[in-house]
């Protein structure tokens, strides 16, 4: 009787569920489009494929980092939010839903993902922006690669390295937050690595971006910078040090409280944490995604431990930024 | 004109212009005074405390004082140099070194600061390789990562906003002065300072000022090279107060703002000051007047070679590591490696990608449309700040400055919390508006330099002739103004192909611009898309330029019968 029971709901629910989810796409389709707003490279494909798969036309809007909540919070307040769905830094999510941004959405299609990747109602992680050191392989000697952090502190890489600025750069800050946490035995051991690498003078660029090109170049050899640049920028010279752990900040998914098309906002979440969607991000991108089973093209990253960091406030970023100035003597 | 319609033309334009550019800082004003991150919050004074009690400020101040104050001079001392031997001598491929002097500001600034990165790096870069070769160096001799670095690309920068607005005045310069300084004995030296410099005074302190105020708001420079060379400046310093963390609170950084735009108000202040007796810098007047070219006898082939190798150097170089950049598939140095790897995949990825398609279309539009509109205003709003001298016309003269002056990280965010209650908000009107009240002082330097030269009796001559000021304006002084309009043109619709600071804010789907898809190459890295795109951005202004010089070529000969 009882196994008859279980089989009947599964029988239910497995009917079910394509109702519902047909009966979301048909009240997004009426709605018409998704409107994405979100700062991540070349997601294009992403919302091809879902205006072609679901009928409902996606439309993504690209702002940076230092200008998100800016602008969300200014268009929210005056009654002027085009965005359905909203994508970035969790800490970035958490201050829009503080303000009464994000509405509550539970999706379906993040079964499988980490327990820790539904953080609340209103908040889906989906990826960790991971952060290695990358090096030149035609540059640097299979022997020379470090296999430990502590190795960036050594003599030899002197000049050769180059970061984004430690004293304003949030994921550079919450990067060496997160080795201080999870990497060295000590904090002492930890200022020691710090003192090391500045005395390594590693040239400062303003975020992740202009990272690969010195390293490419040959103009330095290694950097802290992110292994997604393998797969954007092939054929270039690039690899990772395989250091355990990697880590990074997650990156999030939400919905907007006043969302313009609630429910093709609902389809497109669903669709952005569907394992078709995260392999086109992990394929194309080299994003390392929440999605089971999904990887990057990057060799050795499957194997790899994967991290996130502790969120930072803006108050302990800007004090651990000071203090990095401070160390790396960033006004000299 | 009479006065009542003077006056009244006055506060017309006092009410439009002010529309365009006091709203965006009034909104930042407010922010800068407000608690929380919007423009409207409870009363507090903390964010300027917060601000100007920073240990780091003075030093930050300092730096920017040298930065700021010697690539202007240096863009300056360039802009004369070069128009001077453009517009007055005999010097061989004129048109083609007018054209040079002006390509730094046809490329994205982010593009030719790594250019110049490229080139001058301690590690790698193509000069100093080339320099340690020749000369058996152990190290590399030059660091493009200083300040001296950040002033030379920055003058670079700067050069073609004060040769556009240099070489007008000078090509109307009238030469029987000169001819009478000679006459009564004077050398060729002592002409040049006490004739030739005095008179195009209001021109080059017109030129120096804007090159401090655009130096003042770079920010490219202050990031590219300045900040692995670990010099600070004003620009920086703001983008690391916006940048650590993720609630950036924009009112801070623009209570800093504030006492740039202080700053420029003064300068503006004080420039009207210096060139209050405009009279003094007439060259055009009722008589004849002539722009004869002078000779430069045995000087000519030595100042072409000079030359030639400047715009080779600073120019040339550059833009060829664009184009070798936009084929090789990442970064690497030149070698027979590099070329034999070359691909055209940048550019089909570029060509092939629909948004930068669309992308380009609206920045063609707004430059052709902006820029036409930018100059219409400009000459009424130079004509007023020039030949009506009133207090009104004062107030007019900085108002046109008031959104250009504030540092370009800042302003957009005060045209996104002003546009956001209109309903241009997100559409590409919102853009053609904030950047004609943005860039007016392209548009209307150039005019008023030619305008302080043109002596109010040709056009009082042809008023008590009969003719309409309509007529007037249509007969006598366009036709004289057509330099000064073509570089006014030119700055506004190059500075409008480029744009980035407004855009990045503004921009929408649908309403995406060149600069904007540049930005997004550039965060992630993409070097040879961002220079084939760069580079289609060159050709389009370098046709916008063609186009310009050729049309007011047609104009000044039609007009002028």
């Amino acid at each position: 009787m009882k196994r008859l029971v279980v089989a009947t709901l599964a029988l239910f629910a497995a009917l079910n569920a394509p109702a519902q989810d047909k009966a979301l796409l048909d009240k997004a389709k009426a709605e018409g489009k998704a409107s994405f707003y979100a700062n991540i490279t070349a997601v294009e494909p992403i919302m091809k494929a879902f205006t072609a798969d679901t009928g409902v036309t996606g439309e993504y809007t690209r702002i940076s980092t230092s200008k998100f909540v800016a602008t969300a919070i200014t268009e929210f307040e005056a009654g002027k939010f085009m965005a359905d769905v909203v994508q970035g830094p969790v800490p970035v999510l958490e201050i829009l839903k503080e303000k009464g941004v994000l509405a509550s959405y539970r999706s379906p299609a993040a079964k499988g993902y980490p327990d820790w990747a539904t953080k609340d109602e209103q908040i889906t992680l989906f990826g960790i922006e991971y952060v290695a050191l990358v090096y030149n392989k035609e540059r640097v000697k299979p022997a020379d690669v470090p296999t430990r952090y502590e190795d960036l502190a050594l003599p030899k890489w002197k000049d050769k390295i180059v970061m984004a600025n430690p004293a304003n750069h949030p994921t550079t800050i919450a990067w060496l937050i997160g080795l201080k946490e999870n990497v060295f035995k000590s904090e002492a051991d930890w200022r020691k690595f710090l003192d090391g690498l500045a005395a390594n003078k590693p040239m400062f660029v303003a975020s992740f971006g202009p990272t690969p090109a010195p390293i490419e170049s040959g103009e330095k050899l290694i950097g802290i910078s992110m292994p997604k640049y393998i797969v954007t920028k092939a054929p270039a010279p690039l690899d990772w040090a395989r250091i355990s752990p990697m880590m990074g900040t997650p990156r999030a998914i939400g919905i907007s409280a006043k969302a313009p098309h609630p429910n093709a906002a609902r389809a497109f979440v669903d669709y952005w944490l569907s394992a078709k969607s995260m392999g086109i991000l992990a394929k194309d991108v080299g994003e390392y995604v929440l999605a089971p089973g999904v990887f990057p093209p990057i060799a050795g990253i499957d194997k790899a431990k994967v991290i996130p960091i502790r969120e930072l406030s803006d108050d302990e970023t800007q004090k651990w930024g000071a203090e990095f100035k401070k160390i790396f003597d960033i006004r000299k | 004109m009479n006065q009542p319609r003077s006056a009244k033309l006055t506060w017309l334009l006092i009410a439009i212009v002010g529309a365009l550019t006091v709203c965006p800082v009034v909104m930042l004003a407010l922010g800068s005074f407000s608690e929380g991150l919007t423009a409207f919050g409870v009363f507090t004074v903390d964010k300027y405390v917060g601000a100007y009690t920073d240990p780091a400020f003075r030093d930050v101040m300092l730096n920017t004082v040298v930065f700021v104050v010697c690539s202007s001079v240096l863009s300056t001392v360039l802009a004369t140099f070069l128009a001077y031997l453009n517009t007055r001598t005999d010097i061989p491929f004129k048109f083609l070194f007018g054209i040079l002097s002006i390509i730094p500001m046809m490329i994205p600034h982010l593009l030719f600061s790594v250019s110049w990165a490229l080139l001058l790096n301690p590690s790698n870069g193509l000069l100093n390789l080339g320099l340690k070769e020749a000369f058996g160096l152990e190290e590399a001799p030059l660091n493009i990562y200083s300040m001296w670095g950040m002033i030379l690309v920055e003058g670079l920068l700067d050069l073609p906003i004060a040769y556009l607005i240099i070489a007008p005045a000078m090509a109307s310069f009238d030469v029987a002065l000169e001819e009478s300084s000679r006459v009564s004995g004077a050398s060729a030296w002592k002409t040049l300072f006490r004739i030739t410099l005095p008179v195009l005074r209001p021109a080059i302190l017109a030129a120096f000022i804007l090159g401090v105020v655009r130096s003042l708001a770079s920010f490219a420079v202050p990031s590219v090279i300045g900040m692995p060379g670990r010099v600070p400046v004003l620009a920086t310093h703001l983008y690391e107060m916006i940048a650590t963390g993720f609630a950036t609170d924009y009112g801070k950084a623009a209570a800093v703002g504030m006492s740039v735009l202080a700053a420029s108000v003064t300068l503006i202040v004080v420039y009207r000051a210096l060139t209050a007796e405009s009279e003094r810098f007439v060259t055009i007047a009722g008589r004849g007047f002539k722009s004869t070219v002078i000779e430069l006898g045995a000087a000519r082939m030595p100042l072409f070679a000079i030359v030639g190798v400047l715009s080779f150097v600073l120019i040339v170089l550059p833009v060829a590591v664009l184009l070798y950049t936009s084929f090789v598939p990442y970064s690497m140095v030149p070698s027979a490696r590099a070329f034999s790897m070359m691909t055209l995949k940048h550019w089909r990825d570029v060509l092939g990608d629909p948004i930068s398609i669309l992308a380009l279309k609206n920045s063609l539009f707004l430059a052709l449309v902006g820029a036409t509109l930018g100059v219409v205003l400009s000459v009424f709003v130079a004509y007023v700040i020039v030949k009506v001298k009133t207090r009104a016309a004062g107030i007019l003269d900085s108002l046109s400055y008031l959104s250009f002056s504030f540092p370009g990280i800042v302003i957009g965010v005060g045209f996104m919390w002003f546009f956001v209650q209109t309903p241009l908000y997100s559409t590409i009107w919102a853009l053609l508006l904030g950047y004609i009240a943005t860039y007016l002082p392209y548009g209307i330097r150039p005019m008023s330099s030619a305008f302080i030269q043109i002596h109010s009796h040709l056009e009082e001559s042809s008023l008590v002739c009969g003719a309409s000021p309509f007529v007037t304006l249509k007969r006598v002084i366009v036709p004289l103004l057509i330099p000064g309009i073509v570089s006014g043109w030119i700055l506004l619709a190059s500075m409008f192909v480029r744009e980035l600071t407004l855009s990045v804010v503004l921009s929408r789907p649908g309403t995406e611009v060149l600069a904007v898809q540049i930005l997004r190459f550039s965060e992630d890295g993409l070097w040879g898309k961002l220079s084939a795109l760069g580079i289609v951005m060159i050709a389009i202004t370098t046709a916008l330029v063609v186009l310009a010089s050729w049309v007011g070529g047609r104009f000044k000969t039609a007009w002028g019968r």
